[in-house]
């Protein structure tokens, strides 16, 4: 019902060592803001009520997006959803991160929302969580004693929790390159409207064997518990197999078991049975016919 | 604690002391007068309070003003120039694009970063560009036809 | 520049062969208003500063039923820049109204309500209901203070559901109602004997429906602009789209003579009949009369959801319609049950309104109706787009559906049998001036490939089940002769041949000053561009009743073209001196007063104007026309709606690709604001039926629903690919033959595309919104059941 934010302090730190001091300075009275789009609201709900911002928005070490030579794909925390969606190095390597940085918000919060405050937001319905989950992405942190790195599917403990310390900072995105013969997508449905919020969101990871069968299976979920979660009974029912119709299905089941929705439960439940079975078949098809055709 | 600093609004430069917690449409619209910035949902669905930043839609009313210190903004009261319409402005108001006119400058500013960045957009790319902006009295039907008849004028060089 | 602006792609208007010719009305023309808000120039109340303005806010009741024991403002008040704090206990000084404003002899043939809400409440009967204020130097500083008041709240047992209401043990809302029940209302005009009728009937189809609260979502919310001048004046800028009512409340509560209130209207973002209940105004004008400064007040959008009316939901409507074995209806028999929320504003009126139009849209000789609309601790339900009509038309034309199938007749000839006809008593009581139904349905029939596509077999497409629906409404034009309708004109010209129109229409974004500058350009020969509307200001303008229940361009319209005609009148009389022949001789088109049949004897209407101001000798005189317009006859408007959908079978999710609407509204005065209306409508429309949802927690009767990030409106990438089609034939009674055309755009849409989600997977959705889980639900009810199920039979 407040349309204005309460008063705070605005720190502005000149380099990430800097933003680390500042956090150990102020400790649980201070917020990292970047593109603000979450903060912001939460600040005008009153939810999160800090007295100090420390603004990392114009730090330029935290704005990448790099490719290496062997496919690794380094992301910085303020890369924006709007030109992660639209940059060629995501698309080519990773377009279902690509689909998934459009699927957030609408246009104008993509141009000003960063992948680190949709990643530290840990909100149980963000997109590119369920995404960088499948895709075994891991999370550098620095803080006062040094830097670490958090594979994606253990940052989030619980919804808007993290491992992240309050004086630890995400300085760095690091997804690896897929193997061979493998192929990911998203797959989401929202709650209603073309912009809405993510009801239900699967990225899906295949990866197939020469001989056809899967490799590697990996099954990232989103909206649909209290954070993004990897649906290990499905994907392991799949892993090692040539699986048909009937046992996507039957992995798709499993999937919306392992899901733990709060609100709309069962209709969530049942769009990561959809979700899931469609993205599996598909991706499943995919890499077949690339196959097909690189064998050719 | 008030810090004087320079926003570029409109193409003309502006001193203002402003708090670390107030926001840039609050800096528009209560210390520039620029009411054509409007302020509906507060939440980032509706598009009314959409400036450009550097030529990208933002939201005015997510936005901090020390954000914008040294980047160029324009609000609706800048598109026009010496008094003559930009195009998407002229079509708009040719195409009946504009009922209550509450949402119509986020409208607009949001179609001028789509059509300088894609000068000949699809209709399905024109709703997708305008998305993030609510209106509650067209249906839209006239705003999609207003943002592709302005680039077909634009394309043309016309005014 | 030319007057005419761009031409639209996709609809088309079809003129009668008796269309007469006009030169203004019928024109595309540009809204006069459109460059100041494509400007950014255009003010709405929110922009409006005035020297040593303070900004008001509200705090609003975190419970839904609680007596505010107390509110200590110590803090609040000792904070620097707080200028005035109003709790229950000091606002006592101002009398209570209703916000409906219907305490007032308005309504011939319905009810008046009792005032029962103060400017901040006692007790708190909905969450969000508005408990305190204050006003400060600035935004900042206001809700700073809002954040410091300590209120100390008794809880009070509550109740949510209109039907849990009505039992003898429930939660008491409103000292008026001890049952819960608001208002038990009846259907207006019943005939015959309807129980008989339906025992009699070949078929009788049945049904329980509901339909949810609809939040207006206009994309400007409640704002005002208040300040006593030094002469005790008091000066408001309201959104009022009943301006002259809103004054007249006004001076009600804060005990003041009309005319030491100049209400002003500035240009309002949207309205659909939000604002034609009170809704900033109070409090704002509270706060400056308490703070003896001016005071703007501007609601959150929270504040919109949970402090003003939106659409009446009912809880339960349950409707049997009998037929004989042609198709021919015989009876209609309609039981409502509508949820009020915590006052009673506009919201009664909805079921009589819904039922009259609804009840009265086909020939039937048997017909009766009965509401109960019960008080509950939810938000006010009010009055939006449609009215009521809204609701009884999902019922109606589902039933007219599901008759047509079970006789075997095709949906449109079961509609076109029971269409009635000119002559015949509409559905306000009064003779049929004009409808065009027929016309509707074939337009828009053939537009949309109605006949191909229902007999063509449908193609397996996986998941996804195409349909394709109909429907039609009528809807009212002006509220004649339920409501007060009454109008006022002033029209002069100016020296130079221009004219000025006085009239105070709600600048609420539906063309309306635009449409009235081409009725009065139309009658006095000049053109659109050369009249100027003068307007916004009670000071000036004559008593408007306003613009609501479609009757703007009708009724304002009306009392226009009269004073227009008068001012003509005086005109020709001036040009006939000059011209040395009889006036009746004369016509004017073009700026130019023509003798007929003599093409070479001309005087333009510059010269008459400017020799009757600057005349001497004792024959100056202004042309002016003052007119008043108070309808005694209701002509409807006529649509007829069809939509292709796409349901998805494994997502339960509705797609509508596809809509075509084509509409009677009699003449279209602006073709292109008429296809405006249509379009916004649709919007509202398929909101309305499939995304939107208006939810009160059923354990806490907190709204979970109060902002964009939860309740939905349809997008640019929501809307269908959509046609509007304008049948174009004048009725004989509006002015040029136009009728009206703001709520019916929304009216037919829901029915429309239930009816094409029966048409593809065979099952019926009696419930608004039309969720994916509800259509999930139905699926598989209808896979158990393994016959067709159609509930509620």
């Amino acid at each position: 019902m407040f349309r204005l934010l309460r008063p705070f302090e605005y720190l502005e730190p000149s380099c990430v060592a800097e933003a680390v001091e500042m956090l150990v300075r102020y400790g649980e009275k201070a917020r990292i803001f970047a593109g603000g789009t979450d903060l912001v609201i939460s600040m005008k709900k009153r939810q999160i009520v800090p007295d100090y911002l420390i603004a990392i928005g114009h730090l330029s070490e935290l704005d990448f997006i790099e490719a290496e030579p062997n496919g690794t794909l380094r992301l910085g925390p303020l890369a924006t959803h709007a030109r992660l969606a639209a940059s060629p190095l995501v698309w080519q390597r990773f377009p279902m991160l690509a689909t998934a940085c459009n699927e957030v918000g609408t246009p104008q919060v993509r141009n000003m929302g960063t992948i680190g405050g949709n990643v530290c937001k840990a909100g149980p319905s963000q997109d590119t969580p369920p995404v960088l989950v499948s895709l075994e992405a891991k999370l550098h942190l620095v803080g006062p004693s040094g830097k670490r790195t958090v594979p994606m599917d253990q940052f989030c403990t619980g919804p808007f929790c993290t491992v992240l310390a309050q004086d630890e900072l995400v300085v760095e995105i690091e997804i690896p390159p897929l193997p061979p013969r493998s192929a990911g997508c998203y797959k989401w449905i929202t709650k209603i409207t073309a912009t809405d919020e993510t009801l239900a969101g699967a990225g899906v990871v295949v990866v197939l064997k020469e001989d056809g069968s899967f490799e590697d299976v990996r099954i990232g979920l989103g909206s649909v518990a209290p954070m993004a979660i990897r649906a290990r009974r499905a994907e392991s029912l799949l892993r090692g197999t040539w699986p048909e119709a009937a046992q996507i299905a039957e992995a798709a089941q499993i999937a919306s078991e392992e899901a733990e929705p709060r609100s709309r439960a069962a209709y969530r439940r049942r769009m990561v049975q959809v979700l899931v079975n469609e993205g599996v078949t598909e991706m499943q098809r995919q890499i077949a016919a690339s196959m097909q055709e690189a064998g050719r | 604690m008030k810090t004087v600093a320079t926003f570029t609004v409109n193409g003309l430069p502006h001193e203002i002391a402003v708090e670390p917690h107030q926001l840039l449409i609050e800096v528009l619209r209560e210390h520039l007068g620029l009411t054509g910035t409007k302020h509906s949902c507060g939440v980032g669905n509706c598009g009314a309070c959409t400036v450009l930043v550097d030529g990208t839609p933002e939201l005015a009313c997510l936005t901090l003003a020390m954000e914008v210190r040294d980047k160029s903004v324009l609000t609706i009261e800048g598109l026009a120039k010496e008094g003559l319409l930009h195009p998407l402005q002229q079509a708009f108001v040719d195409y009946g694009a504009i009922q209550c006119g509450y949402c119509t400058p986020g409208m607009i500013l949001t179609g001028k970063a789509l059509l300088d960045d894609n000068p000949d957009p699809t209709e399905h790319e024109v709703r997708e560009a305008l998305a993030g902006n609510i209106c509650r009295c067209t249906g839209y039907v006239k705003i999609v036809e207003a943002v592709l008849a302005a680039a077909e004028v634009m394309r043309k060089g016309g005014n | 520049m030319e007057g005419h602006a761009a031409d639209n792609r996709k609809s088309a208007v079809h003129q009668g062969a008796e269309v007469a010719q006009f030169s203004v009305v019928g024109t595309r023309i540009r809204q006069p208003d459109g460059p100041a808000k494509a400007t950014g120039e255009a003010k709405f109340a929110g922009d409006i500063s005035l020297p040593g303005m303070l900004i008001g806010k509200i705090l609003r009741s975190p419970y839904p039923h609680a007596v505010i024991k107390s509110i200590d403002t110590s803090k609040a008040e000792a904070l620097p820049g707080v200028m005035a704090v109003l709790t229950p206990d000091n606002v006592a000084e101002w009398k209570t109204f209703d916000r409906g404003m219907k305490d007032m002899p308005l309504v011939a043939g319905g009810y008046r309500v009792p005032s029962e809400e103060a400017v901040v409440n006692k007790v708190a009967r909905h969450y969000g209901d508005a408990i305190a204020a204050v006003a400060a130097v600035d935004e900042h500083t206001a809700e700073e203070a809002i954040e410091l008041l300590e209120v100390e709240y008794e809880l009070l047992p509550f109740v949510l559901d209109a039907e849990e209401a009505m039992q003898p043990d429930a939660p008491q809302v409103s000292d008026l109602a001890p049952d819960n029940v608001g208002k038990h209302l009846f259907y207006p005009y019943p005939e015959g004997d309807v129980d008989k009728a339906l025992a009699e009937a070949d078929l009788v189809v049945s049904g329980v429906f509901s339909t949810h609260k609809q939040d207006h979502c206009t994309q400007e919310t409640a704002a005002c602009v208040a300040y006593l001048d030094a002469s005790g004046r008091l000066n408001v800028w309201s959104q009022c789209q009943l301006a002259h009512l809103g004054r007249r409340e006004l001076a009600s509560i804060f005990k003041m003579p009309v005319n030491r209130i100049k209400l002003m209207t500035p240009f309002v973002g949207g309205s659909f009949g939000q604002r034609g209940a009170v809704c900033a105004e109070p409090i704002a004008v509270a706060l400056a009369l308490r703070s003896k400064r001016p005071v703007r007040l501007v609601f959150s959008r929270e504040d919109n959801f949970l402090g003003l009316e939106s659409r009446t939901g009912f809880k339960k409507i349950d409707i049997k319609m009998g037929f004989t074995s042609d198709g021919t209806l015989t009876a209609i028999k309609t039981q409502m049950i509508g949820t009020l929320g915590g006052y009673m504003g506009c919201g009664p009126m909805s079921s009589v309104i819904g039922m009259t139009l609804a009840m009265g849209h086909y020939r039937c000789p048997n017909r009766f109706g009965e509401a109960h609309m019960v008080m509950t601790n939810t938000p006010v339900s009010g009055a939006m787009r449609g009215f009521g009509n809204d609701a009884m038309m999902f019922c109606i034309e589902q039933l007219m559906d599901d008759a047509a199938r079970r006789l075997g007749i095709d949906p449109i000839d079961i509609r076109l049998k029971n269409a009635k006809e000119p002559g015949e008593i509409a559905s306000m009581g009064l003779e049929l001036e004009s409808t065009y139904m027929e016309d509707c349905l074939q337009l828009g029939a053939e537009a949309f490939g109605w006949h191909e596509k229902r007999t063509q077999a449908k193609k397996d497409e996986g998941p996804i089940k195409r349909g394709y629906g109909m429907a039609t409404m009528s809807h009212c034009t002006g509220a004649a002769p339920l409501y007060l309708e009454h109008s006022n004109a002033m029209v002069k010209f100016n020296e130079d041949g221009s004219a000025d129109l006085t009239v105070h229409p709600a600048p609420v974004g539906q063309h309306i000053w635009g449409a009235l500058s081409q009725i009065c350009a139309e009658e006095l020969g000049i053109r659109a561009e050369d009249v100027h509307i003068v307007t916004g200001d009670t000071d000036v303008t004559l008593f408007e009743y306003g613009s609501d229940a479609s009757r703007s361009t009708y009724a304002i319209g009306g009392a226009t073209l009269r004073a227009a005609r008068q001012a003509k009148e005086q005109m020709l009389a001036r040009a006939a001196e000059m011209l040395e022949v009889p006036a009746d001789r004369l016509e004017v088109k073009d700026r130019v007063v023509v003798v007929k049949g003599r093409p070479d004897k001309t005087v333009t209407v510059a010269e008459v104007c400017y020799d009757a101001i600057y005349a001497f000798g004792g024959r100056a005189t202004n042309f002016a026309g003052k007119q008043s317009f108070e309808s005694t006859w209701n002509s409807p408007t006529y649509g007829a709606y069809f939509a292709e959908v796409e349901v998805n079978t494994e997502t339960g999710r509705v797609h509508v690709p596809r809509f075509v609407t084509a509409i009677d509204c009699g003449k279209a005065i602006n073709p292109m604001a008429v296809e405006g209306q249509l379009e916004g409508g649709l919007q509202q429309g398929l909101g309305y039926a499939l995304t939107e949802n208006f939810i009160v927690n059923p354990k806490t009767g907190v709204v979970e629903t109060d902002n964009y990030d939860s309740y939905k409106v349809p997008g640019a990438l929501d809307m269908p690919d959509s046609t509007v089609l304008i049948v174009d034939k004048p009725d004989p009674k509006g002015p040029f033959g136009a009728k009206g055309v703001g709520e019916p755009g929304m009216v037919g849409i829901p029915p429309c595309i239930a009816n094409a989600v029966y048409d593809a997977i065979g099952v019926r959705l009696r419930d608004l919104p039309m969720t994916p889980e509800r259509v999930l639900e139905a699926l598989t009810e209808k896979t158990e059941g393994e016959t067709e199920t159609v509930r509620g039979e």
